[in-house]
């Protein structure tokens, strides 16, 4: 294999893994902008995106556009109720609500764990058959992962700068107080941004629950991710979590074929611990009082 | 005089709760002899034993959280001393009741030196950082196989010998476990009566009013930081030697969760709560053995409803209880 072969394969893999880090940073990244609560239940949320995709199209073969949705709606539904009954009375002060949060990740990756055991269940294909451009091979599964991802953004970001709820999550964000004033339902912006975000992070485990196998433990790692994209891209930045979700992929991809997978990973951890120190607000995130 | 009047009956009050502390103690220590003897079979005495070392890494987590700071790399810090204390052990021949102790050492000049540099952060980026920080022990112990033996663990870690008798077995262990549980209970009540635990408080409650009142906070917590991990270095060193084996997976994530919830389960305001808390959930999944797969989950719950019902912690039960009965 020549050297541009395995350019451009990394380039695929990373753009692959890259686009998914990036959905499940901005939906971390949205809530903690908001709600000021660093989410460690959010890899559970793609876990449970991944089991819906597994039901819904590998069991009774609907067609993937119809799981996506289905992810999209109960995750979503299901992330407003517990931001409504757990998560709200907790939100006094940030550690408490940082360790309500763990305490739900327990909870759900258990009882996933109870209902469908432990053992991981591979998934058919979406799409299947191989792209072949001159040297370089890649999988039709691969580019659909990008597409579609990439198109989910789209909406996402369309929604955040049009809509009228879109902005007004951007409102809160910026300064809840101000927002209270202008007429905002901060109170029910609150559940709807954490039902947002969490069926972000369904629609990536759905999406690579056919290149990964599907278990109650595959959210652990995009959530470990998560955190480092966005401390890479700013705690609070959405343009920052995409940015250092592409970035982070790329880094890991070449990172691994170049270096090996090891020495990628401790690379990895100590640029983020660097990043914090030297720049805490990450690389387009705003400076905190 | 007037003043010397009020501090007068003050100063007895602690006088005499000194006394009576050291006098609880001696109850404890004369109830404890017994222990061993009076539990049924040695499975109960392996549990009592566990729930003492989880007292010492709450305890010591109570520590660093008592300025303020939420350590998620609490289990890094335990392995730590654990796989100094076995590997120097076991290649250098060091008698385990030093290792011990040059373990807690080492673990605790290593938290000193990370603290000077992470905890210039605060709130959520140093729980952030600490948790990154887990995750390369994590990694660091599965991949240096040379010096840990990456995933297989370590195993035929020494017994601690002290004065020619072996605390190997587990009624044995169990005078040890509870002479360093008392070591660390005493250590951090002393700790918080003396000006260190007066700094740690202020900075607790409000830090840029602490630095203001002339406190070097960023010293402070450095030390609080140094002496809970350092604390923590012994807990898990205590807990190579007994368990003798050591893996990857004994010191993980989980576990620094684990330890947060007996903090929060126990009460975050008062070191009790630490002890409480790690007295309450050490030997509960082995109560709901009966509910195979369930015990996890109620272990979760028990933390949101605490968290929901009762945000102060067990101790904070007889007040709870006070309210609801119409008490002010």
């Amino acid at each position: 294999m020549d050297i541009t072969t395995l350019l451009v394969q990394s380039g695929v893999n990373g753009l692959v893994i890259g686009m998914m880090y990036a959905l499940m940073a901005i939906g971390f990244t949205l809530v903690f902008g908001i709600m000021r609560i660093v989410n460690f239940a959010h890899g559970e949320f793609y876990m449970a995106g991944a089991f819906i995709a597994f039901f819904t199209y590998a069991q009774w073969e609907l067609p993937f556009v119809a799981t996506i949705l289905i992810a999209i709606a109960v995750v979503g539904i299901a992330g407003a109720i517990i931001e409504w009954v757990l998560i709200r009375p907790l939100r006094t002060d940030e550690l408490t609500g940082m360790i309500a949060t763990l305490g739900i990740s327990v909870v759900l990756q258990n009882s996933a764990l109870m209902f469908f055991g432990a053992s991981p269940r591979p998934m058919p294909e979406v799409v299947s058959g191989l792209v072949r451009m001159g040297p370089v091979v890649f999988s039709w599964s691969r580019v659909f992962v990008i597409v579609a991802a990439a198109f989910v953004v789209g909406i996402f970001w369309l929604f955040m700068q049009k809509s009228k709820t879109g902005r007004a999550m951007r409102a809160v964000a910026q300064d809840q107080e101000a927002a209270l004033i202008q007429g905002i339902d901060v109170g029910r912006i609150y559940p709807f941004a954490f039902g947002l975000s969490v069926a972000l992070a369904a629609v990536a485990g759905a999406l690579m629950a056919p290149v990964f196998s599907v278990s109650p433990f595959v959210g652990t790692a995009p959530m470990l991710k998560a955190f480092i994209v966005v401390i890479l891209g700013g705690l609070g930045s959405v343009p920052g979590a995409l940015l250092g979700g592409l970035l982070l992929g790329m880094i890991e991809s070449y990172g691994a074929t170049f270096l090996g997978s090891v020495v990628a990973d401790m690379l990895e951890l100590g640029l983020v611990i660097a990043i914090l120190l030297v720049r805490p607000s990450g690389l387009m995130g705003k400076k905190e009082a | 005089m007037t003043i010397l009047n009020e501090n007068a009956p003050d100063a007895e009050n602690v006088g005499r709760s000194v006394w009576f502390r050291i006098a609880l103690i001696a109850v404890a220590c004369a109830v404890a002899a017994f222990i061993p003897g009076l539990l049924p079979n040695l499975f109960y005495v392996h549990i009592v034993n566990l729930t003492l070392l989880s007292g010492i890494f709450a305890l010591s987590l109570w520590v660093i959280y008592s300025v303020g700071q939420l350590s998620l790399c609490h289990a890094a810090f335990a392995g730590l001393g654990a796989y100094i204390s076995a590997i120097i052990s076991m290649r250098l021949n060091i008698p385990p009741a030093l290792s011990l102790v040059l373990s807690t050492l080492a673990t605790a000049a290593l938290a000193a030196a990370l603290g000077a540099v992470i905890l210039r952060l605060r709130g959520v980026y140093f729980v952030l950082v600490t948790f990154l920080f887990g995750q390369m022990f994590t990694l660091l112990a599965l991949n240096w196989a040379g010096m840990t033996n990456g995933a297989n663990g370590l195993i035929g870690i020494k017994a601690v010998t002290l004065f020619g008798i072996s605390f190997g077995p587990r009624p044995m262990f169990f005078y040890l476990a509870f002479a360093m549980f008392l070591m660390v209970l005493v250590f951090v009540w002393a700790l918080n009566r003396s000006t260190f635990g007066r700094a740690f408080n202020s900075i607790e409650q409000n830090i840029n009013l602490a630095e203001t009142c002339g406190i070097d906070t960023a010293r402070y917590q450095v030390i609080a930081f140094a002496i809970g991990s350092g604390i923590a270095g012994l807990g898990g060193a205590l807990m190579a030697h007994y368990i003798r084996f050591i893996s990857p997976d004994t010191f993980t994530f989980h576990n620094s969760v684990a330890y947060i919830t007996m903090l929060v389960v126990g009460g975050r305001s008062l070191f009790w709560g630490a002890v409480l808390g790690a007295a309450f959930l050490t030997p509960l999944p082995e109560f709901l053995r009966d509910f195979e797969g369930l015990q996890h989950i109620i272990y979760g719950a028990i933390m949101i409803v605490v968290l929901r019902v009762m945000p102060g912690g067990l101790i904070s039960l007889p007040r709870t209880l006070a309210r609801i009965g119409g008490a002010k």
